[in-house]
C-alpha cells in the first residue's frame, strides 16, 4: 500500500514537473506545478511530516502560484511558439554531474549518518511534528529565525520600490 | 535506518480525494455518453441575454492588485511561522514571546513602509 | 518499504527537470517556476533525510527554504514586471544588452 502511494505520489510529480517545464501556455505551466505542489505535498504526509504537507499547499499552492497568476494576468502574455532554445550541451553537463553525484554517493555506501533522537514514536509523544517543528526552531534556530524576518522584510521593501511606478500610474501600459 | 511509518490518520482524506477526483470523472463521462449531441450553427450562438464576445477576456489588471498579492504571500509566511510557535509556547515561555516580539517588530517595519508608500491605498 | 534512495533519486530527477527548465526556455516566468521546481527538490531531499535519519533539523530548513522561496518569488515577479514595463517582453533572448 505505502509503495503504490509513494510510486504513485513519485510519478505524478515528475510528469507534473516536465509539463511545467515543456507546455507552452503560462497559465497551463501554473497549473502543472500546482498538480506537482499537491502530490509533493503527499509525499510529505509519507513521510511524517504533515506540518509541512499542510503549509506546503497553504504557502506554494495557495499564496505563491496565485502570485504568479496575478503575473500572467498583469501582463497578458501570449504563448510563444518559438519557446525553446538549445542549450542542450549545458543541459547534459547538469545532468553528468548530478548522475556522477548519485552514482558516487550510491559508489559510497549509500546514505547514512547519525541517527537522532526524532523517531516516530518521540514526535507522536511531543504531540506533533508541529510540537518537534516549533521546540527546534525557537531554541536551537534562533538567529536563522529572526533572520528571515529580515528576508522577508527586504523582499517587501525591494518588491514595493520595483513596482511603484505602478502604484502612480496604476495599470502596466501596453 | 528505514522506518516504516504508516500516516493511518490520513486515510480518509486519501479517501476524501480518491472520492472527489471519481466524482469529476464520473460525472463528465456519463454527461458525455448520456446526453444527446446534435449542434448546428444557430445552436452555437449566443442567443437571448448573451452577446458576441467583443474582445480577449484577459484583460490586463491594474499594478496594485499584484502589490496586495505580494504582501499577502510574505505575511502568510508569517502567519505559517507562528503555529509552530503557538503549540509550544507553553514549554519556551517569555523567551518565545521575546523572540516573536522582534520577529514581528522586523514585519511591521515593512508594514509601515508600505503603508507609507501608499501600497495599501485603493484608490 | 521505500527506501531513502527513493527520495534521493526522485529529487534529483525533478532537481533536474528544474535544471532543463532554466537552460531551455526562453520565457522568464517559466524559468522562474523551474526555479521552484528545483526549490521543491530540495526539500524533498530534506523531509526525507529528517525522517530517515529521525533529526527534526531537515524540517526546520524547509521552512526557511519556504521563507527564501517566497521573498524570491515577490521580488522576481516584481522584475519581471519593471522588466515588462520598459521592454515589452519576457523572452530573455531579447533582454541582452546591459544599458540601452
Amino acid at each position: 500500500m505505502m509503495q503504490v502511494l509513494f510510486y504513485y505520489m513519485a510519478a505524478v510529480t515528475v510528469v507534473s514537473s516536465v509539463l511545467t517545464v515543456t507546455l507552452k501556455q503560462p497559465v497551463y505551466n501554473v497549473l502543472a506545478l500546482l498538480t506537482m505542489f499537491f502530490h509533493v505535498a503527499g509525499l510529505y504526509v509519507l513521510l511524517n511530516a504533515e506540518f509541512l504537507a499542510v503549509v506546503q499547499i497553504i504557502v506554494y499552492a495557495g499564496a505563491i502560484l496565485v502570485l504568479y497568476l496575478f503575473v500572467l494576468m498583469l501582463l497578458n502574455l501570449r504563448s510563444d511558439a518559438r519557446h525553446m532554445h538549445r542549450q542542450w550541451p549545458f543541459a547534459v553537463l547538469i545532468l553528468g554531474s548530478v548522475a556522477a553525484m548519485l552514482v558516487g554517493a550510491f559508489a559510497g555506501g549509500g546514505f547514512g549518518g547519525e541517527i537522532g533522537q526524532y523517531s516516530t514514536a518521540y514526535i507522536d509523544s511531543l504531540g506533533g511534528d508541529t510540537q518537534a517543528i516549533g521546540l527546534t526552531l525557537y531554541t536551537d534556530y534562533l538567529l536563522p529565525f529572526e533572520v528571515a524576518s529580515l528576508v522577508l522584510l527586504v523582499a517587501m521593501v525591494g518588491a514595493i520600490v520595483l513596482t511603484k511606478k505602478g502604484l502612480v500610474d496604476d495599470q502596466v501600459e501596453d | 535506518m528505514t522506518t516504516d511509518f504508516i500516516p493511518s490518520n490520513y486515510l480518509p482524506v486519501l479517501i476524501f480525494f480518491m472520492i472527489a477526483a471519481a466524482f469529476g470523472f464520473v460525472t463528465i463521462i456519463m454527461g458525455k455518453l448520456v446526453r444527446p449531441q446534435n449542434p448546428y450553427r444557430e445552436k452555437a450562438l449566443p442567443y437571448e441575454c448573451g452577446a458576441p464576445p467583443i474582445s480577449d477576456a484577459r484583460q490586463p489588471f491594474p499594478m496594485r492588485y499584484y502589490i496586495i498579492a505580494m504582501l499577502f504571500v510574505l505575511f502568510d509566511i508569517e502567519a505559517v511561522f507562528m503555529y509552530p510557535w503557538a503549540v509550544v509556547f507553553n514549554d519556551i515561555g517569555i523567551y518565545g514571546l521575546v523572540e516573536m516580539g522582534l520577529f514581528i517588530l522586523v514585519l511591521v517595519v515593512g508594514y509601515v513602509y508600505a503603508w507609507g508608500k501608499g501600497a495599501l491605498e485603493w484608490d | 518499504m521505500i527506501e531513502l534512495s527513493n527520495y534521493v533519486i526522485l529529487s534529483a530527477i525533478i532537481f533536474f527537470i528544474g535544471v532543463l527548465g532554466v537552460v531551455t526556455r526562453r520565457s522568464i516566468i517559466v524559468i522562474l517556476l523551474s526555479i521552484e521546481l528545483m526549490l521543491n527538490a530540495v526539500n524533498i531531499n530534506f523531509v526525507a533525510f529528517s525522517h530517515y535519519l529521525q533529526s527534526i533539523t531537515g524540517q526546520v530548513f524547509v521552512f526557511f527554504t519556504l521563507t527564501v522561496a517566497a521573498a524570491e518569488v515577490a521580488v522576481g515577479l516584481a522584475l519581471i514586471v519593471a522588466i515588462y514595463r520598459n521592454r515589452k517582453t519576457v523572452n530573455v533572448e531579447e533582454l541582452d544588452i546591459m544599458k540601452w
